[in-house]
C-alpha cells in the first residue's frame, strides 16, 4: 500500500490540507478529495486543457501535475472564479454574453485560461487570444464566440 | 435580430443553464459521486477479431475486486440503438462478448474501492484469447473468404444469417436511371470517400449506477434518451421499468456519440446488480475512441445532365464500413437515399447502400447521419456539372434545388412530406454578395505558391423525423407544464440539451405562450420516473419536435389559466389574454381594454389552489407529421500551400433557414461550431487502423487525430452567419431545427474551394497535405505530358 502524505494548499483562499498519495494527480484530488469537480477531467494526457487551473497564477494541466509537487501553491479552480457574494467575474459574464458556452465542458478550462491572459495582457489582440488558448480544444463552439468574449473583456 | 411579433422568441438572451456552466457547478455524469460507490474498469481487447478461450478472475477476486465476464451478464443480444421499430432493428451484441470484434471492445469488467485498486485487479486478470484473421477494408470483407465477423444476427426477432459480411443493403428506385442518362447532353461521374471521424466530444462517456433496496437501479449516464436507456436496461436485466430511473444529466458535448445506450452503461449496471453497491465507469479518451465513430462513406455518384443545367437523372451507390457491429445501418442507408434525392430534383433516380462489418470500432450517428458524406459528393458534383457546362456553380444549384412546395424524403422512403418554407435562393444570392463571390477568378488565372478559392456548398437537415403515418423511426415527446401557485411555471420534458439550447427554446416558447417573462420559466431536472417518452434528442428534432411538445403543453395550460381566470374577473375565457407585465415580474391575464379585467397569473394559481379548483398543469405527448428541412449555405474561402499542401480556412459566410429562430446567439453558435466540425471533415478528421494490429493509428491520442484548436479557425472578421427570413407554417411559433445542418454543406464547400484555387477536384476526405500534394504532382505531370 503507498504511503499518504498530507500536502498544504490555498484553494479558491480556503485553506485545505488534504491527504494525498505519492502519485495522486492535481486533477483527482480537487475532483475527488476536495469535490470540486468543476474542473474537468477530458483526456488525462495533457491534449486538451480541460482540466486547467492555476498554481500561483499560472496554468498547469492538473491531469499532469503530481498534488505533492505544488506543495504550498494557491490554487485557483473554476469555482473561485466568482467573487465569494456569488457575483460573476467579468469573463463569466462575457462568455454569458456572447454565447461562448455551447455544453460547458471546456468552460472552466477556458476561463481560467482567459483570465490567465487578462492578468499578463490585458487588452489581447485577437492574434494573442488565440494563440493563447491554442492547448484548450473546444468541440462545440468553433471558439468564435469564446474568442469573442475574452476580446470584449480587454480594456 | 428582434423579432416584433414575440416578446422572447428571437430574442438574445443568457442561457439559464449557463450561469452553472461559467461557475463550475454544472453537474456531468462524470461529476457524480456516491456514497460508498466502487471505480470500474474494463479490461479490452488487444485483438481486432478473437474468440475469448478463457477467463480467470480469481486474482483480481481476491484483490477486493468484484469482476463480470460474459458469463455473468444476459446473453440476450441487443442494439445499443433504439430509435427504430423493433422489426427494424438489427441485434447483434451483447453485454460482453464471447467473441471480440474490434480492438478496445470490452471482455471482462471489475470495480474496486477505489481506481487505483480497480486498476490493480484489471493488470490481474487473466484472459486467454485465439485470434482470429482479421479484415479491416469493406471491399475485402465482401469477397468470398473473408473473415466472417458474425454468422447470424437477429433482425426483429427473425434470426438472420449474414454473408459476406454484409449487414445490410438498401435501394430505391425511381423512374428508370438508364433512360434519365440516355436523355442527358452530359454524364459526369466519379467517386468520393470521407473518413471515420471520432466524435470528440470533450466529456469522454461516463456512467454510475446505484442498486435500489427494491430491486431496482438508478443511472447517471451520458445518454441522448434516457427513456432509452432505461427500456434498454429493463429488457436487459429483466427488471420492471417501474424500477429503473435514469436521470437527465447534462452531457459534455454529444455530436451523437450518446445516440445509443453506449457499451459502457450496461457493463456498469450488470457490475452494481452484482455487487450491490453503486458504480461508477469513466471511459479514457482511448476507450471513448475505440467506442464509436462517425459512418464513413465510400461513394460513387453519376449524374446525368441538359445543357442548360437541369438533372435528368443520378445514381448513387454507397458502401459504408460500420465496423464491428450494426448500431443503426439500416436507417442510415435509408437516410442516405434521403439525403441525396432531396437536395436536387431528379426525374430518375436510382439509390443502392450497402453497410458491411470490418474489425474496426463500430460507427454510429455523428452530427449529420450520412448527410455530410452524401452532401460532400453531392456539392463536388454540382461544381463539376458548371465546370463542364460553364454555367455558374450557383446558378445550377438554383435551377435544381428542391424547393418550395416540392415533395422531400430527407429522413428515407417512408418519411415523405411537403416543403412548406424555404430560404435556399435568399442564402445563396446573399451569401454570393457577402462573400464576393463574382471576384472570386477562375483558378487558371492563380500563380504562386499560396492560391486563395471560394467555394460553395449547400444542404439540409431534417427537423427530426416526423410523419403523417408511423414509419421506421419512432418520433415524439411528452411534456409537462405547471403554473406554480405564485405565477411561475415548470416545465418538464425528457428532452436533452447537448450544447445548442434546446431546452432554453423550450423554456422560451412557454414563457411566449403563457405571457410569463422568461425567468420565471423553469425548466425541471426530469427522469424517467417522472417524464413520459421522448425518442431522444437526436436528428435536429429538439427545437422542432421537443418545442413543439412544450408549446402544445403550454396550450392546454393556458386553457386551464383562462378559465379559472374567468372564473375571478367574470369575463368569458376567450376573449381572455396573457401578457408579461415586467415590472411585476408576472404575466398577467386581461381582457383587452377594460383595464378592471385584469389578474395576474399568480392570483389565478393562488386562488385555483385556495379554492380547490385544482392545480393548473398538462402533459402532452407530441408527435410532428413533418420533418421540414432547414436548409443550409456555406461560402468557404481556403489558401492552399502548392508547396506543403497545407490547406487553410481563411474566410467563411454560414447561412441557415431555421425558419423563426428562437436563440439567435445560440443558433449562430451552432453554425460557427459545426463549420469548425465541417472543416474538419474536409481536412484533417479520420480515424486509421494499423494493419497488422488493428489498433487505432493515433494510439487514442486527442493530439495525434488532431481536431482544430482557435488558431486554426477564421478570424472573427472573417467568418459570418446570417439567418433567413422565413416561418416553417408546422413549427412552433414557425421555427425548424438548425444543429446537424450546421455542418452537412461544409466538406463540399470546401472541396470546391480547393478546386477554386488549384483547378484540381479533390475527392477523398480528409484531403490532407499528402493527398493535395500528391494531387499537384498527378496535375502537374498531366500538363507536362500535354494531357
Ligand atoms: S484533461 Fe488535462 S489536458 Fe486534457
Ligand atoms: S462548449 Fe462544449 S466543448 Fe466547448
Amino acid at each position: 500500500m503507498m504511503t499518504k502524505r498530507r500536502v498544504t494548499l490555498t484553494v479558491n483562499g480556503e485553506h485545505v490540507e488534504p491527504l494525498v498519495e505519492a502519485n495522486a494527480l492535481l486533477v483527482n484530488v480537487l475532483r475527488e478529495e476536495l469535490q470540486l469537480t468543476g474542473t474537468k477531467y477530458c483526456c488525462g494526457t495533457g491534449q486538451c486543457g480541460g482540466c486547467t487551473v492555476l498554481v500561483n497564477g499560472e496554468p498547469i494541466l492538473s491531469c499532469l501535475t503530481l498534488a505533492v509537487a505544488v506543495d504550498g501553491a494557491d490554487i485557483l479552480t473554476i469555482e473561485g472564479v466568482a467573487k465569494p457574494d456569488g457575483s460573476l467575474d467579468p469573463i463569466q459574464e462575457a462568455f454569458l454574453d456572447h454565447g461562448a458556452v455551447q455544453c460547458g465542458f471546456c468552460t472552466p478550462g477556458m476561463i481560467l485560461m482567459a483570465k490567465d491572459l487578462l492578468a499578463h495582457d490585458p487588452s489581447p489582440s485577437e492574434e494573442r487570444i488565440r494563440e493563447h488558448l491554442r492547448g484548450n480544444l473546444c468541440r462545440c463552439t468553433g471558439y468564435h464566440r469564446i474568442v469573442k468574449a475574452i476580446g470584449s473583456c480587454g480594456q | 435580430m428582434n423579432d416584433d411579433r414575440f416578446d422572447v422568441i428571437g430574442r438574445v438572451t443568457r442561457r439559464q443553464d449557463g450561469h452553472a456552466m461559467v461557475t463550475g457547478r454544472q453537474l456531468y455524469s462524470s461529476d457524480i459521486s456516491l456514497p460508498n460507490m466502487l471505480q470500474a474498469r474494463v479490461l479490452r481487447s488487444p485483438y481486432p477479431h478473437a474468440r475469448i478461450a478463457a477467463i480467470d478472475t480469481s486474482e483480481a477476486e481476491r484483490l477486493g475486486a468484484v469482476c463480470i465476464t460474459p458469463e455473468d451478464v444476459p446473453r440476450v443480444k441487443y442494439n445499443e440503438r433504439q430509435v427504430s421499430v423493433p422489426a427494424k432493428t438489427y441485434r447483434d451484441r451483447t453485454v460482453l462478448p464471447d467473441k471480440v470484434r474490434h480492438v478496445g471492445q470490452g471482455v471482462v469488467a471489475v470495480a474496486a474501492r477505489t481506481e487505483a485498486l480497480a486498476d490493480r485487479a484489471l493488470d490481474a486478470l487473466d484472459v486467454e484469447f485465439e485470434s482470429l484473421p482479421a479484415v479491416f477494408d469493406p471491399h475485402e470483407a465482401m469477397r468470398d473468404g473473408a473473415p466472417q465477423l458474425h454468422d447470424a444476427v437477429l433482425l426483429g426477432e427473425t434470426v438472420l444469417p449474414i454473408e459476406r459480411n454484409i449487414a445490410c443493403y438498401r435501394e430505391a428506385v425511381e423512374g428508370d436511371v438508364a433512360r434519365g442518362l440516355e436523355e442527358a447532353d452530359l454524364v459526369v461521374e466519379n467517386e468520393f470517400t470521407t473518413g471515420r471521424a471520432y466524435h470528440g466530444q470533450l466529456e469522454s462517456k461516463a456512467v454510475v449506477c446505484r442498486p435500489e433496496a427494491d430491486g431496482g437501479i438508478t443511472v447517471w449516464a451520458t445518454a441522448q434518451s434516457i427513456h432509452n436507456t432505461r427500456q434498454l436496461l429493463g429488457s436487459l436485466f429483466d427488471i420492471p421499468l417501474s424500477k429503473i430511473n435514469v436521470q437527465r444529466v447534462p452531457i459534455g458535448g454529444s455530436f451523437g456519440s450518446s445516440i445509443q445506450m453506449n457499451s459502457s452503461v450496461a457493463v456498469c449496471v450488470a457490475l452494481a446488480l452484482k455487487a450491490q453497491k453503486s458504480v461508477k465507469l469513466v471511459l479514457t479518451r482511448e476507450e471513448d475512441m475505440y467506442d464509436h465513430c462517425k459512418y464513413p462513406s465510400n461513394i460513387h455518384l453519376t449524374y446525368g445532365v441538359k445543357r442548360d443545367g437541369t438533372l435528368t437523372a443520378g445514381y448513387l451507390k454507397t458502401v459504408v464500413d460500420i465496423g464491428g457491429h450494426n448500431i443503426q445501418a439500416y436507417p442510415l442507408l435509408g437516410c442516405m437515399a434521403g439525403w441525396f434525392v432531396s437536395l436536387y430534383r431528379l426525374p430518375h433516380l436510382k439509390f443502392e447502400g450497402t453497410a458491411v462489418y470490418t474489425n474496426k470500432a463500430p460507427a454510429c450517428a455523428m452530427q449529420g447521419y450520412g448527410n455530410p458524406q452524401v452532401t460532400f459528393a453531392v456539392e463536388s458534383m454540382m461544381d463539376t456539372i458548371a465546370e463542364e457546362l460553364d454555367i455558374d456553380p450557383i446558378d445550377v444549384r438554383l435551377k435544381n434545388y428542391v424547393g418550395l412546395g416540392e415533395t422531400f424524403w430527407g429522413q428515407g422512403p417512408t418519411v415523405r412530406s411537403v416543403i412548406r418554407s424555404c430560404g435556399v435562393e435568399e442564402m445563396l444570392l446573399k451569401g454570393k454578395a457577402m462573400v464576393g463571390w463574382e471576384g472570386r477568378g477562375s483558378s487558371t488565372s492563380k500563380t504562386g505558391r499560396f492560391r486563395r478559392g471560394i467555394g460553395v456548398g449547400r444542404g439540409f437537415h431534417t427537423s427530426g423525423t416526423g410523419a403523417p403515418t408511423p414509419g421506421e423511426v419512432i418520433d415524439y415527446s411528452t411534456a409537462m407544464v405547471k403554473i406554480n401557485e405564485d405565477g411561475s411555471v415548470d416545465c418538464l420534458t425528457a428532452l436533452m440539451c447537448h450544447g445548442g439550447g434546446t431546452l432554453d427554446a423550450g423554456a422560451k416558447m412557454v414563457a411566449e405562450e403563457l405571457g410569463v417573462p422568461l425567468d420565471r420559466v423553469g425548466i425541471s431536472p426530469s427522469n424517467t420516473r417522472s417524464t413520459g417518452y421522448d425518442v431522444c434528442t437526436h436528428a435536429t428534432r429538439g427545437v422542432y419536435c421537443g418545442g413543439a411538445s412544450l408549446l402544445r403543453a403550454a396550450q392546454d395550460v393556458k386553457k386551464i389559466l383562462f378559465d379559472f381566470a374567468s372564473r375571478i374577473i367574470d369575463v368569458n375565457p376567450d376573449a381572455l389574454k396573457v401578457r408579461p407585465d415586467t415590472s411585476r415580474g408576472q404575466g398577467v391575464v386581461c381582457l383587452p381594454g377594460a383595464p378592471a379585467k385584469r389578474i395576474t397569473v399568480a392570483e389565478v394559481a393562488k386562488t385555483a389552489q385556495i379554492k380547490g379548483w385544482g392545480s393548473i398543469i398538462a402533459v402532452v405527448s407530441h408527435r410532428q407529421v413533418n420533418c421540414p428541412p432547414c436548409f443550409v449555405v456555406n461560402f468557404v474561402e481556403v489558401e492552399v500551400d502548392t508547396a506543403t499542401g497545407q490547406i487553410r480556412p481563411m474566410r467563411a459566410v454560414a447561412a441557415v433557414d431555421a425558419g423563426t429562430v428562437i436563440n439567435p446567439d445560440l443558433a449562430a453558435g451552432q453554425l460557427e461550431g459545426g463549420l469548425c466540425r465541417g472543416i474538419g471533415l474536409a481536412l484533417l478528421e479520420d480515424t486509421t487502423y494499423k494493419p497488422d494490429t488493428g489498433e487505432l493509428t493515433c494510439g487514442g491520442y486527442l493530439t495525434d487525430y488532431k481536431v482544430y484548436t482557435a488558431q486554426d479557425m477564421p478570424s472573427l472578421e472573417d467568418l459570418s452567419t446570417f439567418f433567413a427570413d422565413t416561418y416553417e407554417p408546422s413549427g412552433p411559433f414557425g421555427a425548424k431545427g438548425v444543429g446537424e445542418a450546421a455542418n452537412n454543406a461544409t466538406a463540399g464547400a470546401v472541396a470546391n474551394a480547393i478546386y477554386n484555387a488549384v483547378g484540381i477536384r479533390l475527392t477523398e476526405a480528409p484531403i490532407t497535405p499528402e493527398r493535395v500534394l500528391s494531387a499537384l504532382t498527378r496535375d502537374a505531370e498531366q500538363l507536362q505530358q500535354g494531357r
